[in-house]
């Protein structure tokens, strides 16, 4: 069916409307990285600075341990993602797969854990840590992440195994399989999509944390994670947004280049299922 | 190849029987068809000889093997399904050779038994592609070939044709009975459809909620079913039932008195059997009047839909409610709702008791 010019017009600043919504922060970022303390100041603001600063990242870059911040959100978001991975894969399996009583239950009850904001589970995993001895590691925020990530990624998980048909492993365990190695063989390769996406939300999700770093991470400056890092930055009588802000710009390029490498598989992921 | 032997098996979930004791022999070489209507057990059934489901009771040997408690890949049989399901990440010689190298086989042997599949099924062309790019009756060749090349015991088959159009059914149920003959391995097939069953089988088993209605050679299924069930789910269309009374070896049907052939014990109310195609326009030994209320034209012949009082509709048919059906072999035009005389012979008609439906 041809669209009608009404229809067109209306698609295109639908989409228009939403990529400004969606890009004019990352710009605006951008903006104030170039811009000179003065100019940020200025009433009317302006959209593009006069005398673009481009030293700023090579200054902000040799002042601060950027790259120790980022190597440390990695390794924090590395590990999350590893964890809870392991654990939602076999719990998403479960939950799809075998009926046990109580099972569906258990399965809501561990969503419920997800409606719980992280501010309310900050001091009592703080009291946990403090009496392993944990604090100041990144391994708090390894397990602090997974407690977000988990509850989510199991049903992410569960309902993408759910489109996968049963007789796939039936087959495979007619074939001589075990049932761990029907689902490692067979239920997991074909799995990728969902897996893709569930590790790419679990690993925005790592990265984008700020309350659970500034309270386990605080007094351990050598562990810092980016997002505890910029903030750093403010200083009590001056703060060069400026530099925050360029500095925010390295700190977003690894999720971005993440997403673009992972991009195949998510949009498999998302949509698969619809056609069954 | 082996014999099979489920001796008691049953199945329950809970207090809901899925399964009554079911018992089979089946000869090594054997093409034996479960069939019945959906949720009768066949499935279940096969689930269970195949591993996939634990049997509550009973006992399951392949050859002389007890293989009740074995996992499925260690007993020795390959299974094909009604979705295929084939594996949809591997190519088509990855697919067929998966079995043989979880089993261990020296790759060069699974590539020589791989052709070998993919020769006697015509698959060859396909071996690198993905199932993706084959179409169903490809893809079910395929699902084949997983189950041959592995040489097992027995093969089980869940329904593999029901996702074919009636075309490349009728096809592959050909060609699925010619690979029989060819490499004679005891199969076990199930489905819901009564003409795979008849066309295929050495023997049929007809199954209904969970209990064995009838286990017998195709042809003595038509011609001798043991219930009302089994009368009515064999042939097509099936079976004519009436409500009539037996009296002294002499029937009231048809709005008439009708002398039985052979002597029959029973009396009273009973359920009279008669088959379509017995159904004749014209003299027969028995004739009457009816008016039709359709008459479908299939070409080389006609089904003539009629009322009749005391006419029954088979179990499991609710809804069917056209009446009784002559199948009659007529060229010319039959008009609806004008007379026409049909007849049939006393000695083609089945009698079954009222109340437990078993042949007379």
């Amino acid at each position: 069916m041809r669209r009608t010019l009404a229809q067109s017009l209306a698609l295109y600043a639908t989409v228009i409307f939403t990529l400004v919504m969606i890009l004019f922060p990352v710009y605006w970022l951008l903006v104030t990285a170039l811009s000179t303390t003065d100019e940020l100041y200025r009433l009317p603001p302006t959209f593009w600075p006069d005398n673009p600063q481009w030293d700023v990242f090579a200054r902000v870059w040799a002042a601060k341990p950027i790259l120790l911040w980022l190597w440390n959100s990695m390794l924090a978001a590395v590990g999350s993602v590893a964890l809870s991975m392991l654990v939602s894969v076999s719990a998403g399996y479960a939950l799809s797969r075998y009926s046990m009583r109580g099972g569906a239950t258990m399965g809501l009850f561990v969503l419920t854990a997800k409606m719980l904001p992280a501010t309310l589970l900050v001091i009592p995993l703080f009291s946990i840590f403090s009496s392993f001895g944990l604090i100041g590691s990144l391994w708090t925020l390894v397990l602090a992440h997974s407690t977000m990530i988990i509850p989510f990624a199991t049903w992410m998980l569960k309902g993408y195994f759910d489109t996968i048909p049963k007789e796939l492993e039936q087959a495979a365990m007619v074939d001589g399989c075990s049932p761990i190695g029907a689902m490692v063989r067979v239920v997991l390769p074909i799995a990728t999509p969902g897996l893709a996406a569930t590790a790419l939300y679990a690993f925005v999700l790592s990265w984008a944390d700020y309350a659970y770093a500034r309270t386990f991470l605080v007094n351990s400056p050598d562990n810092w994670t980016a997002n505890l890092g910029i903030t750093t930055m403010q200083g009590e009588y001056v703060t060069y947004w400026n530099d925050i802000a360029a500095a925010s710009v390295f700190i977003a390029l690894p999720i971005i280049a993440i997403y673009l490498f992972l991009e195949r598989y998510l949009v498999g992921g998302l949509t698969a299922g619809a056609e069954k | 190849m082996a014999n099979i032997s489920i001796r008691n098996v049953s199945k329950s979930y809970g207090a809901l029987n899925v399964l009554r004791p079911f018992s089979l022999e089946i000869e090594n070489g054997e093409f034996v068809v479960l069939v019945g209507p959906s949720g009768c057990g066949k499935s279940t059934m096969l689930k269970i000889l195949a591993g996939l489901e634990p049997a509550t009771e009973g006992q399951i040997f392949i050859g002389d093997r007890e293989v009740t408690d074995l996992a499925p890949g260690d007993r020795d049989i390959a299974m094909v399904f009604q979705n295929y399901a084939l594996y949809p990440h591997l190519t088509v010689r990855q697919n067929i050779g998966f079995g043989l190298k979880m089993r261990g086989t020296d790759k060069t042997e699974i590539d020589r038994r791989v052709d070998d599949a993919a020769r006697i099924l015509e698959v060859t062309p396909y071996l690198d592609r993905k199932p993706k790019d084959l179409s169903g009756g490809q893809r079910q060749r395929v699902a084949l070939g997983r189950a041959i090349v592995r040489q097992p015991q027995a093969f089980l088959m869940d329904e593999p044709l029901s996702n074919l159009d009636a075309k490349l059914r009728v096809h592959m149920r050909a060609e699925i009975g010619a690979l029989h003959k060819r490499i004679g391995v005891t199969t076990v097939y199930v489905t819901h459809d009564q003409v795979e069953a008849m066309t295929m089988a050495d023997r049929v088993v007809i199954m209904q909620g969970g209990i064995i209605q009838q286990i017998a050679a195709p042809d003595e299924l038509f011609n001798n079913p043991a219930n009302l069930f089994v009368a009515g789910f064999i042939g097509s269309p099936g079976m004519n039932f009436l409500n009539a009374e037996l009296r002294d070896g002499k029937l009231t049907a048809f709005g008439q008195q009708i002398s039985l052939p052979r002597a029959t014990s029973g009396q009273g109310p009973v359920v009279v059997g008669l088959r379509p195609e017995h159904l004749v326009l014209g003299d027969a030994p028995v004739t009457f009047g009816v008016r039709p209320t359709l008459v479908e034209s299939l070409g080389s012949e006609k089904y003539v839909y009629f009322d009749s009082e005391g006419a029954r509709i088979a179990d499991g048919e609710e809804g069917k409610s056209k009446g009784l059906i002559a199948r009659v072999s007529h060229t010319g035009s039959l008009p609806r709702d004008e007379e026409i005389r049909l007849g049939f012979d006393p000695a083609q008609l089945y009698l079954f008791d009222q109340k437990t439906g078993e042949r007379l």
